[in-house]
């Protein structure tokens, strides 16, 4: 049984400390703005989320490239790995809309810049994340 | 929607934006580094354009 004396100091029990971290950093990858909404950080939280999507949209109102892996291209690999930090938005993206972009649109390279730099955003806030909730942030 | 510019500086405050509020607490901080990000890229956008300004753009690159 606990102690509840005054003088035993609380201890936080770190496995689930450990496991907030984990939770936190995977809310923040799977949606934009919720690994800081889950740690209470809700007005960040709410605005990572309003860029980010307001960087994905852009990104497909201009057919933007959204990138997935092809065999032989290395480069191809980076620039999914940067794409999929957007978490869910991603895979709604690729199988749920079947969006792919569109070569031949004029804003194609604009829009590909949007799309890659939302999912880069994303993995910056999943180490924000992980820094605020293991206590190395405020 | 299309135009260059515009598309520039949406750009430049989506990015700005982020970074201010991540790597900034007070308000104050904030706007100066908002401020600092924004114009630093649309400036310097401007700035690159300007010094390519002279060269021939060429013919438009083949769509394969």
């Amino acid at each position: 049984m606990a102690e509840s004396g005054s003088n035993s100091a609380p201890r936080p029990a770190e496995p689930a400390a450990a496991s907030q971290v984990i939770v936190a950093a995977a809310l923040a990858w799977l949606v934009p703005g919720l690994g800081h909404v889950y740690l209470k950080r809700w007005r960040r939280g709410l605005l990572f989320f309003v860029v980010i999507a307001a960087a994905i949209s852009v990104g497909c109102l201009l057919h933007g490239n959204l990138y997935r892996p092809i065999a032989g291209q290395f480069l191809s690999y980076l620039g999914t790995f940067g794409a999929m930090g957007m978490g869910i938005p991603y895979f709604t993206l690729r199988y749920g809309f079947g969006y792919e972009g569109r070569l031949d649109a004029p804003g194609f390279e604009y829009g590909t810049a949007f799309l890659l730099t939302a999912g880069l955003m994303n993995l910056l806030l999943v180490l924000d994340a992980w820094d605020i909730a293991s206590g190395r942030k405020e | 929607m299309l135009s260059h510019f515009f598309l520039m500086v949406l750009y430049a405050f989506l990015v700005s934006l982020f970074f201010a509020v991540l790597w900034r607490r007070t308000r104050r901080e904030q706007v100066v580094l908002f401020l600092q990000l924004f114009l630093g890229m649309v400036l310097g956008g401007l700035a690159v354009a300007w010094l390519m300004y002279p060269f021939p753009s060429g013919p438009p690159a083949p769509i394969p």
